[in-house]
């Protein structure tokens, strides 16, 4: 079934056995206040690449957008479960994941620190997607980790208000952190540009970046 | 029959005990006789876990899923719910639709949406008022402009923690059914 293999597995060999609870933390996010205050006022078309979380759903209802929610990390976790390893997932992979009518152009990308979990040459094919759904003018918020190490899922992220955060993690269990460096976020992601980029203290680097 | 009548209260997710009138405080001049209502009919049809329908669904009670349905659920005026063991594969139709098990296809309601810890919807969902509960799984896209019956109440988006039981509401019913009502499947 189409959400079966999703939530038992995990994107390249998580370590097992190690304790998953663990305390979620609430961080200010500047990018997000940034976003907000561009988007107040305007019916938009919101792409949310993470898992579906209520609460954001709920705050999101107050722009009266249309939400659209594919969870990106959960799409890998089901490719490497079917068995097709550890290769690099390429862009008809990317294709069928966001296959969405050729119409449809999102204004606000909330990728999340799921990018934290794609290879540079991934992350190059499925910018490449993202230009093709999105206008100029359209915003992408994304969290790139300065960490070494990064948890071996991606944070469940609530947005708690405009300006604020709280990190939810889903377990303890660790991975290298590819430490994306800004020139490299946008030679990858083609066709984006960084509007606001701010680094917070708790290591992560905030993008808000910019169709051109 | 594809399908019967159950008049009992959803096993998972069961309906708040009605509550008792005040009673009357007594006076000098004696006991106010005692005024209870009778108990609401709840009438819900149920598919049971072993019942496969291919073909679209449409009636006027409540409906309980828990098999497999291939066709539209149409039931605009009353309450769909796609219980754990069950899976539809079709667009859904309802006043309040709660989904527990499976969609693959649309869900419409008219006053609100409820995808439950257990449920998973790859389809779109449009609702005036939509609930999704952590750890919920979806796919698809939320539209959050009111449908043009409802567009008086503003939309509202209730977010859930997965720990917390959510209650459906209590919805009015008609008060007079002309002819005893079913769910027909027109297969």
């Amino acid at each position: 079934m189409w959400f079966s293999s999703a939530r038992s597995a995990s994107v390249r060999k998580e370590p097992v056995g190690v304790p998953t609870l663990v305390e979620p933390r609430v961080h200010r996010s500047l990018a997000l206040a940034a976003l907000f205050d561009e988007i107040r006022g305007r019916k938009v078309t919101v792409l949310d690449l993470g898992s579906a979380v209520g609460s954001n759903v709920d705050f999101l209802s107050q722009y009266g957008c249309k939400l659209y929610i594919e969870d990106l990390y959960a799409a890998l976790s089901s490719r490497f479960s079917s068995g097709e390893g550890d290769d690099l997932a390429d862009p008809e992979f990317f294709a069928e994941f966001l296959s969405l009518p050729e119409d449809t152009r999102f204004d606000v990308i909330l990728a999340w620190d799921l990018f934290n979990y794609l290879r540079r040459k991934e992350l190059a094919s499925f910018g490449e997607l993202l230009r093709r759904y999105t206008q100029p003018g359209a915003l992408a918020f994304v969290l790139m980790s300065y960490h070494k190490q990064i948890p071996a899922q991606p944070y469940r992220f609530k947005i708690q208000d405009e300006g604020t955060l709280v990190y939810d993690r889903r377990t303890a269990a660790e991975r290298p952190s590819p430490r994306f460096v800004p020139y490299e976020v946008t030679g990858l992601l083609k066709g984006f540009q960084v509007g606001r980029s701010f680094l917070l203290q708790h290591g992560i680097q905030e993008y808000l970046l910019v169709r051109e | 029959m594809a399908w019967k009548r159950d008049d009992s209260p959803t096993p998972s997710h069961p309906e708040p005990a009605p509550v008792a009138p005040p009673r009357p405080v007594p006076t000098a001049a004696g006991p106010a006789p005692v005024t209870s209502e009778p108990p609401r009919r709840v009438e819900r049809a149920t598919i049971g876990p072993s019942i496969f329908i291919k073909g679209d669904l449409s009636g006027e009670e409540d409906l309980v899923i828990e098999g497999r349905v291939e066709g539209k659920v149409d039931l605009k005026q009353n309450n769909v719910t796609v219980g754990k063991n069950g899976k539809v594969k079709a667009d859904v139709f309802g006043r309040v639709v709660t989904i527990e098990g499976e969609v693959d296809g649309n869900v419409i309601a008219r006053e609100q949406a409820i995808l439950r810890q257990s449920g998973a919807i790859r389809g779109n969902i449009t609702a005036p008022r939509v609930v999704l509960e952590d750890g919920s799984r979806f796919k698809g896209s939320i539209d959050m402009e009111p449908p043009r019956e409802a567009a008086a109440s503003p939309a509202v988006v209730r977010p859930v923690e997965s720990r917390e039981p959510v209650r459906q509401p209590e919805l009015p019913r008609e008060p007079v059914r002309p002819e005893p009502a079913g769910v027909k499947a027109s297969v």
